[in-house]
């Protein structure tokens, strides 16, 4: 701790005429002659105009002019500092020069990367200005150089946590930075995380709230391994790392916008203003060459800012880091049933660990049956269906079991590296088609913003998830010379989750929109649609992936006699690979709709699709359906491009 | 009359819709459920807390995630970074030393200034005495560290 006279010593040192200095917020008139000039100087270059200050402030052109992202007040020195740049810069300058406090210490010390871009890009003379003492502060929040001693870092990799197959809140997978340190480890590297605070429960209060900025985004830092265990562990999620090429210099600049925006909020959008986008100032920050945020979509999905990265030339490959699920049915796969059978009898404390030591068969089978139990076992715990007594005794048990059984060293256990997401198709996709409906000749454009069908080429996605928003069809009906609406998912999710051994999840999906269906006058009419639906889903090497479910659907439109009619039904079907490039799903589903109108609706249907490339492809369908007794027959063929 | 089935339509769909989804959800995502780590304690604090506030070794298995916000204890032999990694990462370590090897047990190696030629003999060393240092269910972060000590001063 310095004296408090120490302080007031090097304040008057710092001033060229005695008279003045007598506190540290008055300025002596060489100083303010010179902050005078600087100010000039800033005016006349305008150097608040400088892409660099909007990024350390996160300004951007909106509607209504120029504002900040960020709505923390604390952010901002000037009173109106969120809508004018200029003022913010100006009144920075003089906090520097008048070394004026913010959050319990000099603003200089707050906002470090602000003070060390305007103090690199005014020329200031730092022996004209009061030297910022940032150590003098026994805040909770260090200095920064403090900080920045203590974490050595060195480098920064950009990791992605796929989509959770079940969990819709995390369907488009989620980004973080993890800072690297001179320990080597990537475990005990910092993770650097954009979220929403909330305790809400409630899931629908929830989704509202997010979709509207009702939330608060902080950033957040914690070890990696942390995180690690957050998603591999218990959320089941691969993550794919992304080494970045920033050097440590520039690292060290991410860092400092990372300080100034401890403790900061900003309101949370779940479409644009997301854990994906904040990130980005963060990049642009370390290098500001860099033009991350200026986004071309209005939504920004977590993917598509890996593969802004990616394009940027940042990325020094990649490097695939499967889940703790992902692992076990890896080892799962390479065992017998039998040696399977005994891992999860083990895991369920029905076997001892000890009789299987005792069995006859090879040391390397007995490793595997070991080791897929101790994951199995964990995995029961995370989800709650051991307690933590009887995981704590039987994880012991079976460790040392397995302690005495020698090293594994063969590459077996590595997982086989999936294609990476980066290299999968465009989010968006575009589509022309033309075909017949009924008879009825027809052309078609369809317009698909998010993300992928379980059709679409799987490369780089999860396998059984499709999520898709607002796809839209338009057809022109050359016989009747009419342009209609012919479908509109506004949602369409399909979760097929399959069921095995280890695991056994339920699998569901839910579309709503409108559709065009062939109502009791026999002729096609716009109806709205609602259709949940939950059930089982199962893979196997000849029917590839099979699920059936039942659901119930809610149809309304004017077209319908007493406007509604709410019905409940079953579906199966089949989604098969029959070579890298040519995927097809057959399906069937049947309807019966009793409350409101009375009827049956019933449709099967075979959609093939065959890749061109990443980003094209070529659809095929024919479905059959049947509404009482009008049967309607439709066979499309379209080019799809993804982009 | 329309009008009125149309809006209960809209209000069924949606939380409809809400509740199928995101009911019940536990998220780290980038979606609706992103949620900051422990509230939203400044990231600051969170560096100070995983570089230099110790954790103390009172922690024992079944801790699946989460930092350790224990009081802290006298510096252990090995640095205070070793107490707070194993303490937070007891299950994991214990799954590596059983099996000999792994990212965690490389990680302890390192903070423990091992050097690089001794890193399989550390390894298969404390896999044959996991016993001793996993002693019972309820052994604690620095009785784990204490005994890791022991079996690799011991010859």
């Amino acid at each position: 701790m310095r004296h408090p006279h120490r302080v007031r010593i090097s304040l008057l040192l710092s001033c060229f005429l005695v008279l003045c200095a007598t506190a540290g917020g008055k300025l002596c008139a060489e100083e303010t002659s010179y902050l005078d000039a600087v100010l000039k100087e800033a005016h006349e270059t305008a150097v608040h105009q400088d892409r660099y200050w909007h990024t350390l402030l996160h300004y951007k052109k909106g509607l209504f002019g120029t504002r900040s992202l960020v709505d923390d007040p604390r952010f901002f020195l000037a009173k109106d500092g969120k809508y004018d740049p200029e003022a913010e810069l100006d009144a920075f300058i003089r906090a520097i020069f008048r070394n004026e406090m913010k959050d319990g210490k000099p603003a200089a010390c707050r906002f470090v990367a602000r003070y060390d871009w305007v103090k690199e890009r005014l020329r200031l003379d730092t022996s004209r200005i009061p030297a910022p003492e940032c150590e003098n502060f026994n805040e909770p929040i260090k200095s920064f150089d403090s900080l920045l001693g203590e974490m050595q870092p060195e480098s920064v990799t950009l990791a992605f946590p796929d989509a959770h197959i079940n969990s819709p809140a995390s369907m488009f997978g989620h980004t973080l930075l993890v800072v690297e340190t001179a320990s080597k480890s990537k475990l005990l590297a910092f993770a650097v995380n954009y979220a929403a605070a909330t305790q809400e429960t409630f899931g629908p209060l929830y989704a509202v709230k997010g979709l509207f900025g009702f939330y608060k985004g902080y950033f957040s830092m914690l070890p990696y391994y942390g995180k690690l265990q957050e998603y591999s562990d218990i959320d089941r999620r691969d993550i794919w790392e992304y080494p970045l090429n920033l050097t440590r210099d520039e690292t060290k600049r991410l860092l400092m916008h990372l300080y100034e925006l401890d403790n900061i909020y900003s309101y949370y959008y779940f479409f644009d203003e997301n854990c994906s986008y904040d990130l980005l100032f963060l990049l642009e920050a370390a290098r500001p060459s860099l033009n991350l945020t200026d986004q071309q979509r209005v939504w920004v999905i977590p993917l598509d800012t890996v593969k802004d990265v990616v394009k940027e030339g940042m990325t020094l490959g990649a490097e695939y880091r499967p889940s703790q699920t992902t692992k076990i049915q890896h080892l799962a796969s390479l065992m017998s049933k039998e040696q399977q059978v005994k891992a999860l009898k083990i895991a369920k404390g029905e076997l001892q660990p000890d009789q299987a030591l005792g069995q006859e068969i090879s040391q390397d089978e007995k490793i595997r049956i070991f080791d897929l139990s101790i994951e199995y076992l964990q995995y029961l715990h995370t989800r709650k269906e051991v307690t933590t007594d009887v995981y704590v005794e039987r994880f012991l048990k079976i460790l040392r079991a397995r302690s005495t059984l020698g090293g594994q060293d063969k590459e077996e256990y590595a997982v086989p590296v999936p294609p990476r997401p980066d290299q999968g198709h465009g989010s968006s996709r575009i589509g022309f088609a033309a075909g017949s409906k009924g008879g009825s000749p027809f052309q078609e454009i369809s317009f698909r913003p998010v993300y992928h069908s379980l059709l679409d080429n799987g490369k780089g996605y999860r396998e059984g998830a499709q999520i898709i928003f607002g796809d839209t069809a338009l057809r022109y009906y050359s016989q009747d010379n009419k342009l209609k609406l012919e479908t509109l998912d506004v949602i369409n999710i399909v979760s097929l989750a399959p069921r095995d051994l280890f695991f056994k999840p339920i699998s569901w999906m839910v579309n709503t929109g409108l559709t065009q269906r062939i109502m009791n006058d026999g002729k096609d009419h716009m109806i709205a649609q609602l259709n949940p639906a939950g059930g089982f889903s199962w893979k196997n090497s000849f029917l590839g992936l099979y699920y059936f479910m039942i659901g119930s659907s809610l149809n309304v439109g004017g077209a319908l006699t007493k406007d509604y009619a709410v019905g409940a039904g079953a579906s199966a079907g089949l989604i098969r690979s029959i070579t890298d490039f040519w995927k097809i799903h057959l399906y069937a589903k049947d309807t019966y709709y009793g409350v409101g109108d009375e009827y049956n609706y019933f449709e099967a249907g075979l959609m093939q699709n065959l890749v061109l490339s990443t980003n094209s492809s070529i659809s095929l369908g024919v479905t059959r359906s049947r509404t009482l007794s009008f049967y309607q027959t439709e066979v499309k063929c379209g080019v799809n491009l993804y982009f | 009359m329309k009008k009125l089935l149309f809006l209960l339509f809209v209000g069924f769909m949606v939380i409809g819709f809400s509740t199928v989804l995101f009911a019940d959800q536990k998220n780290y995502g980038c979606g609706l459920g992103s949620m900051a780590w422990e509230g939203n304690d400044g990231l600051i604090s969170q560096v100070s807390a995983a570089t230099t506030n110790g954790s103390s070794g009172n922690q024992t298995f079944g801790i699946t995630s989460g930092t350790s916000n224990c009081t802290e204890y006298e510096t252990w032999t090995f640095n205070q970074k070793v107490n707070v990694f194993v303490a937070d990462n007891m299950d994991s370590l214990a799954k590596d030393i059983a099996k000999g090897k792994g990212e965690h047990l490389d990680t302890l190696a390192s903070l423990m200034n091992v050097p690089q030629k001794d890193k399989a003999a550390f390894s298969s060393k404390l896999q044959k005495n996991f016993s001793r240092i996993y002693t019972s269910e309820d052994v604690s972060a620095m009785e784990v560290i204490r005994n890791i000590e022991a079996v690799i001063s011991s010859t």
